[in-house]
């Protein structure tokens, strides 16, 4: 093992894990309420500008041939979605005040972090399951609600099931061809002997139902709902782009071809379709996001229709775009008495004559995530779509674009009721409003440059 | 300045205009509206001067501007013009500040946003006639919904919600399918070819078969005949344009629906030639269904605005005849129509939205004889109603006059040859200019003569804000009818081209 690529190939994850002991070293000081958040984002942000730097170096660096490979596009993608994490803590002030928060967020980005690097079927269960077993904690963390509990129950229960299909699955691999590589993985999905089928399909179930993919999607709702506002935030996004790096890691180098086509493309678009529909009902912000982010489920496992090369670049885009819209409109809803009155969509009704700056930048949010031009939502399904059609599955490609535009009119409804209607309710600041604005217009900015120049990022992956 | 940066200024300036409206600090109301109607007069005046410098002996693109912007995928920043945009460029440049001083009191609420959507929307237009990429194409095209979105419905009437929604949805449902259409173009040409790009000129080069280019057309055709609109897509013009405050309705009349023409001439028509033989006796066929029944309905409203709404969709119904009959009267007669429309009826709803300011109601039998109060707005409104028309000397006549021509020129052979069907259609269609006289002199009949009724009398004439404003689009509309041939000069050599491509191109049909 070569120190000094174990130092450098792993130096996002190293700084992450710095910051993890230093917050908590804040918390046993007492001083947690001040220092731990400034402690985790200065840690997210030399974590991020480590993974920059090596990329940008160019170099792929093995810490540990055949567990832990990384590549320049790898280490961006690393970078790009560990910046993603600031936002998320810099909203966390308004629900969170204790430095749990940070911890628990910091580790489950360890676990993320590992995802896209790992090149063997241990280290990539590995790092799922460090990314998703803080969130339970995260979920129940705000136990002023007694549905969070029912909520990070069912999250926990239903991750776990996913997890057990995934194990299951790798495991019948392993059994079939003796290698733990994720290469194994790519080599049996053209394979046709029922065993191996039966293993490929469980590990797709398992991304289904982690990425909350039709029908596998019932338990993302009522988990968002439970769930705070940052914590929902982080699940919609981040959470699912780990979900998408797993299953480009598995994926990688092999072209889909055969039966499986028809799974990988018929559930995202029903994905599509019916995320889209099932939103329009919703009465919670919470609810509506979830159902977007079923319906953007469907946008990002269509990625996977196309041509291998491609798929990193259409992932990692897609997940930054998607982030930062969400993150966006998270980070400026207004605050409320309590997190049920939060969450009712109904408070933003009028929300543009008593706080125009929150509603423009809700509306940038919904607009980007709708997928209207100039704003890089659509930049990024003109992506993934194009990669479809590449891949020669035009249909498909038809028939999702139409699936997206049945998505125009719950967001559009948004930006209607915060602007042509009106409500009462005064302007109300909570605590760490003011961060959350912040957090709110640097994903503005993140979402500006996306937007003018895609090019520029598009690059770099 | 060269003036290829001078396009570059036309395009950016009312984006660099709105952006200064949202930091300038607490602007008062009248601040915001000099500083608009500052930045679209500046715009108006440079669209002017690339209007005098455009060499109509030089065919192709002039003052363009090409630059990568996604360069992985072959997007690059392509603007210009040429002989098929510069008299829109110069239109949408012209009606800006006269949108703006429209809207002087029309607006009260929200006068900053609503000046920034203004000149976003501007920004977006612009944009869209002179890109000359089609991925660029495709964002102004889609970006334009939002500002319109909200104008809309910010300050639209009474079921605003709905009509905003009912606009949004429509367009974008076409938009989405010539989306899906695009990325498949060029992929299908990457694949033949090796390169990606979209750049109009390369598109031009892809050699599609026939049953490729007519499913794409289908998308295309699809959605920039909602945008134009062509009956049966039509039904969200009269709701939009009804709930539109007026300087929404000015924009909406005078240029977007430009754009789904313009959309045709410039992308659907050249891109697939061979499909659009197949298409044309449907488009012709639906045109002039446009033209009948559109008149037909104007002839049974009871709304006033509804009255030029339904008008709209009759004259763009000539526009695409005259595009359909690929004779050169008819392309050119169809671009002057397309100008004329937008001047014509950005005037009339401009009319109407300043009785509405006085009188607050719609109902046309609410009006009666309104020339004995106001004669200087009836003189105006008997003006434009006679340019609607297409009186002689106006440019309603010359645009329609040639249209028509262009019909008939191109129908004859083919009625010799055993093809009755465009002769009929031309036939039919001249019905139209009957029965826009029918509809246009009842409404006006109605409405500045007959028994003295006004809601709320008496009524001030017109001040000397609103009298500029109709002057100068009277001046344009008998500049335009009377001395037509620097327009046509300048146009003429893309409508060749236009027509040289849509006759000879067989490669398609060869291939198959």
């Amino acid at each position: 093992m070569p120190t000094n690529d174990a130092l450098l190939g792993m130096l996002p994850e190293h700084l992450l894990l710095g910051g993890i002991v230093a917050a908590i070293v804040t918390v046993l000081l007492r001083m947690g309420r001040t220092l731990a958040l400034p402690v985790a984002v200065l840690s997210v942000l030399a974590a991020a500008g480590a993974a920059f730097w090596l990329g940008a170096a160019g170099t792929t660096l093995e810490p540990f041939p055949g567990q832990f490979v990384v590549t320049p596009p790898v280490f961006m993608t690393k970078g790009m979605l560990l910046l993603l994490a600031v936002p998320v803590l810099l909203m966390s002030r308004t629900e969170f005040e204790d430095g749990e928060f940070s911890i628990l967020l910091l580790s489950s980005l360890y676990g993320m972090s590992l995802l896209p690097s790992a090149t063997s079927a241990l280290v990539l269960f590995l790092g799922l399951e460090l990314m998703s077993i803080p969130v339970y904690a995260l979920i129940v963390l705000a136990f002023r609600r007694p549905q969070c509990a029912e909520s990070a129950l069912k999250y926990l229960v239903l991750s776990g099931a996913a997890s057990a299909m995934f194990l299951m699955g790798l495991s019948l691999i392993y059994g079939e061809t003796g290698s733990l590589s994720v290469g194994a993985f790519a080599q049996s999905v053209t394979a046709s002997d029922p065993l191996t089928r039966t293993a490929v399909v469980l590990v797709v179930s398992a991304l289904f139902l982690k990425g909350a993919v039709v029908p596998f999607h019932a338990w993302a709702p009522d988990t968002y709902e439970g769930a705070s506002i940052p914590v929902t935030a982080f699940m919609a996004t981040l959470s699912k782009g780990g979900v998408m790096l797993v299953a480009w890691r598995l994926f990688d180098g092999a072209e889909l071809t055969g039966p499986l086509v028809g799974i990988v493309a018929a559930l995202p678009l029903v994905s599509i379709v019916w995320g889209n529909i099932a939103a329009i009902r919703q009465q919670s912000f919470r609810r509506m996001i979830a159902y977007s982010s079923i319906a953007h489920a469907g946008y990002l496992f269509y990625a996977m229709l196309g041509p291998s090369a491609g798929r990193l670049e259409a992932i990692t885009f897609y997940v930054v775009v998607y982030a930062a819209a969400n993150l966006l409109a998270f980070a400026m809803i207004p605050a409320a008495a309590s997190d049920e009155e939060r969450d009712r969509l109904d408070r933003l009704d009028g929300l543009f004559h008593r706080d125009p700056l929150a509603a423009s930048l809700i509306a940038v949010a919904m607009l980007s995530l709708a997928g209207i031009p100039p704003l890089p939502g659509f930049t990024a399904k003109f992506l993934i779509f194009r990669s479809v059609v590449a891949a020669g599955y035009s249909a498909y490609a038809v028939f999702g674009l139409i699936g997206s535009f049945l998505g125009l009119y719950f967001y559009l409804r948004v930006i209607q009721r915060m602007f042509m209607s009106v409500g009462e309710g005064a302007r109300t600041t909570g605590n760490g409003q003011a961060l959350a604005r912040v957090a709110g217009v640097l994903c503005l900015l993140a979402t500006a440059v996306l937007a003018i120049a895609p090019g520029w990022a598009l690059a770099r992956l | 300045m060269s003036d290829a940066m001078l396009l570059n200024w036309v395009l950016f300036l009312p984006l660099l205009g709105a952006v200064g409206l949202l930091v300038m600090p607490r602007g008062s109301a009248p601040t915001v509206r000099m500083v608009t109607v500052g930045v679209m007069t500046v715009q108006f005046l440079m669209t002017v001067a690339l209007y005098a410098h455009f060499d109509p002996t030089v065919s192709g693109l002039q003052f363009a501007t090409s630059v990568p912007w996604i360069a992985e995928w072959g997007v690059s920043y392509a603007i210009g013009m040429d002989g098929l945009n510069v008299l829109l460029v110069l239109l949408t440049g012209f009606l800006g500040p006269l949108v703006v001083l429209g809207a002087w009191t029309a607006i009260e609420r929200d006068v900053t946003m609503f000046h920034v959507m203004v000149l976003l929307l501007q920004f977006a237009m612009m944009g869209a006639f002179v890109a000359q990429d089609l991925f660029l194409f495709y964002v102004f095209w889609e970006a334009m919904l939002i500002p319109m979105f909200l104008i809309i419905g910010i300050w639209g009437g009474a079921r605003r919600s709905y009509a905003t929604i009912k606009f949004v949805l429509y367009t974008a449902f076409g938009s989405i399918l010539m989306l899906a259409a695009l990325i498949y173009l060029v992929q299908a040409l990457q694949n033949a070819g090796g390169v990606a790009s979209f750049a109009f000129t390369d598109l031009m080069q892809a050699q599609l078969p026939l049953d490729v280019q007519i499913i794409l057309l289908a998308a295309f055709a699809l959605s920039f005949a909602i945008k134009v609109p062509m009956v049966p897509l039509h039904t969200w013009l009269p709701d939009a344009h009804v709930e539109a405050p007026t300087p929404g309705s000015v924009i909406l009349a005078g240029v977007l629906l430009k754009m789904g023409t313009y959309g045709f001439i410039k992308l659907g028509f050249p891109l697939f030639p061979d499909a659009t033989r197949v298409f044309t006796p449907v488009l012709m066929t639906l045109s002039v269904v446009s033209i009948v029944y559109g008149a037909c309905l104007a002839l049974v409203q009871t709304d006033i605005k509804k009255i030029i709404a339904y008008s709209s969709i009759s004259h763009l119904g000539y526009v695409m005849l005259g595009l359909l009959s690929l004779d050169l009267v008819g392309i050119q007669g169809a671009i002057v129509q397309m100008v004329s429309h937008g001047l014509v009826a950005a005037g009339l709803f401009l009319l109407v939205g300043m009785v509405y300011e006085r009188c607050h109601t719609r109902e046309l039998s609410a009006y009666g004889g309104l020339a004995r109060q106001i004669p200087v707005y009836a003189v105006f409104f008997i003006i434009f109603t006679l340019a609607s028309v297409g009186l002689p000397t106006t440019s309603g006549f010359t645009g329609e006059f040639m249209v028509l021509l262009g019909a008939f020129n191109a129908a004859w052979p083919q009625h010799l040859d055993g093809n009755q069907l465009p002769l009929i259609l031309a036939v039919v269609a001249v019905t139209g200019v009957v029965l826009g006289a029918l509809y246009m002199l009842r409404f006006a009949l109605t409405f500045l003569f007959g028994p003295a009724r006004a809601p709320h009398a008496p009524l001030n004439d017109l001040s000397l804000r609103e009298r500029s404003i109709l002057a100068m689009l009277v001046v344009s509309i008998f500049a335009l009818g009377l001395f037509p041939d620097g327009a046509l000069q300048k146009t003429e050599l893309a409508a060749k081209a236009f027509q040289s491509r849509m006759t000879s191109v067989q490669v398609g049909a060869h291939a198959n």
